[in-house]
């Protein structure tokens, strides 16, 4: 069930019927609702703004990014932890409830070429919105490794559904996958072994600086999805700022991201 | 279907639903879900006088009902607003009023005169805002030195002149008398309630700028206490705001004295707030009979 406030519109305030909610890791959930016109609009990278609780409190919606489309269901899903009272309220939502679900927002990932080598990097929850590139690209004969790392295995999220759409590597820092070590430290091990004509990168702010500083140095052109903290999601507010690297001011995160050239944005402002 | 137009500083509106300076972008970024059109008027995020950056992020910070937000009057200038920005705003037909920041009061006047004939309907001198260093809400609480600013504006324009207050001071009718009796047209109240949260993992502020701005429902029984004494002290009309969400919430806003009301951090959490709000005043006057809304306003202290 849905309904659209402007037929022509692609961008709507979605009521979106849940689906299904299953626990992928202790804290982690993959939401999925039904919501045919938003799965026919979303792009990999954009997001969506969920409304919670039907109170004041928490009074924001939460910006969650598409995890996974499936365009002849149409089916939308969200990978997200449980963070807090927002996060909390979408947790215990069951099979038949409705969420409003305001987009697709923001640009996404761009990739033009057909048939190229991407290595896709996802730091813990940083797996989120790189499921859908995945399956986009895989789709548009790109070559893919996946590169997923955490601090525990616990956190190494959905490696078997990015198998199917290119190699998957795992690293974790506490060693409790056959590799141990970060994120970076397995970046490095793939960009030493050349050929690649794209990163996409998404994670922690230590690890997108990382992937800017290596794509600055390397020559290989990198995306970064950025989160900030978000009010409006539509560009109104100014709340989602980050410095713009070539000029003076701040991009907004909801409109001219949030996913970045690696060279377009400042993080550590 | 009854009449809800409402003039405001001698501006003519189809109802009294406004948007809150800085909640509603230029209207452009709603428009994809509702008809911007249907608004009473538009305001417009605060003008400066030179193209300003605003201030670092974090800028928002969820509280219980409502949020903080420090955005520190991000814009691109009062030059670039004139030839970019208001002739999309424009477009959408209702009256377009200009919220204006300057940081001397020989900043607002300059603002205004180039604002005077580029083609808004109307300015609000934000002598409130928070989030700034200089100008702002510094001069804003203090009557005298507000009244010399809004003094100044009046001189040097021919628009109607709206001024939006702070609720931060002791006195806020002081404040209302001091402006109105300078030469402005109308008020605006309130803006944000000063506030400021921490992260107790990090131990630090969550706010780049440590201090910010809180609105949504949280303020709401704060600004209505606001209308309800600036209505009755002054002779000018009043703009309420402060946590409007509903429409049951904007009647209160009117019962409380305000002529008009604006619509702000509701739009965050629904994108179609005033929409809602602007249907819920007509079929709240047809189906109460009600065939001249305008005798609710101030209904509250007017029928005691």
């Amino acid at each position: 069930m849905e309904t659209e406030c402007r037929a022509d519109a692609q961008l709507s305030d979605y009521a979106a019927r849940v689906l299904e909610q299953v626990a992928v890791a202790p804290g982690c959930r993959l939401l999925t609702v039904s919501s045919p016109g938003l799965a026919r609009a979303a792009s990999p990278g954009q997001f969506a703004l969920l409304g919670c609780g039907t109170g004041y409190d928490p009074f924001l919606r939460r910006p969650l990014s598409f995890h996974r489309v499936d365009l002849k269901r149409g089916e939308v899903s969200f990978l997200y932890r449980v963070k807090g009272v927002g996060t909390q309220w979408l947790a215990e939502r069951r099979r038949g409830d409705v969420i409003p679900v305001l987009g697709p927002l923001g640009r996404g990932f761009r990739h033009s070429d057909r048939g190229k080598r991407g290595l896709l990097v996802g730091a813990g929850l940083g797996a989120a919105p790189l499921l859908f590139l995945a399956e986009r690209l895989a789709g548009q004969a790109w070559s893919l490794t996946v590169l997923l790392g955490a601090t525990t295995k616990t956190g190494i999220l959905r490696a078997d559904a990015f198998g199917r759409f290119g190699t998957v590597k795992t690293v974790t820092e506490d060693g409790s996958t056959p590799k141990k070590g970060t994120i970076l430290d397995l970046l490095q091990e793939e960009l030493n072994g050349g050929g690649w004509d794209t990163i996409y990168a998404c994670g922690p702010r230590v690890v997108l600086k990382a992937v800017q500083e290596i794509s600055a140095r390397t020559g290989i052109p990198a995306q970064i999805s950025v989160e900030e903290r978000m009010a409006c999601g539509l560009g109104a507010c100014l709340g989602c700022a980050c410095r713009s690297a070539s000029s003076p001011g701040y991009l907004r995160v909801c409109r001219e991201g949030p996913v970045f050239d690696a060279g377009e944005v400042i993080l550590d402002d | 279907m009854i009449d809800l137009s409402v003039e405001v500083a001698g501006i003519r509106m189809q109802n009294p639903i406004l948007v809150a300076s800085g909640t509603f972008g230029c209207g452009e970024e709603y428009s994809p879900l509702l008809d911007v059109g249907r608004l009473g008027a538009l305001v417009t995020k605060g003008i400066t006088l030179k193209p300003w950056q605003g201030n670092k992020p974090p800028r928002i910070c969820e509280t219980p009902a409502g949020l903080l937000n420090a955005v520190g009057l991000q814009n691109p200038g009062v030059d670039a607003f004139i030839h970019e920005i208001l002739p999309v705003m424009k477009g959408y037909g209702v009256p377009v009023i200009a919220n204006i920041a300057g940081f001397t009061k020989e900043e607002f006047v300059e603002i205004a005169k180039r604002l005077t004939g580029a083609g808004v309907d109307g300015l609000e001198i934000n002598i409130s805002c928070p989030n700034v260093k200089s100008g702002g809400m510094a001069l804003g609480t203090v009557p005298e030195l507000a009244a010399e600013v809004v003094e100044a504006v009046v001189e040097s324009t021919s628009l109607p002149v709206i001024v939006k207050l702070t609720p931060n001071v002791t006195d806020i009718v002081a404040l209302a008398r001091a402006v109105t009796d300078a030469g402005a047209s109308a008020l605006s109240l309130i803006n944000t309630l000063l506030g400021m949260a921490i992260d107790i993992k990090s131990r630090r502020p969550v706010l780049g700028n440590v201090l910010g701005g809180l609105s949504g429902p949280a303020i709401r029984p704060v600004a209505v206490r606001a209308v309800w004494q600036v209505s009755q002290a002054v002779d000018v009309p009043v703009i309420g705001m402060g946590g409007i969400c509903r429409g049951e919430d904007a009647l209160e806003f009117i019962l409380a004295g305000a002529t008009a009301v604006a619509v702000g951090s509701a739009h965050f959490r629904d994108p179609l707030a005033a929409m809602k709000i602007i249907s819920y005043l007509e079929s709240y006057c047809e189906e109460n009979g009600i065939n001249d809304w305008q005798k609710l306003i101030g209904a509250a202290w007017k029928n005691k």
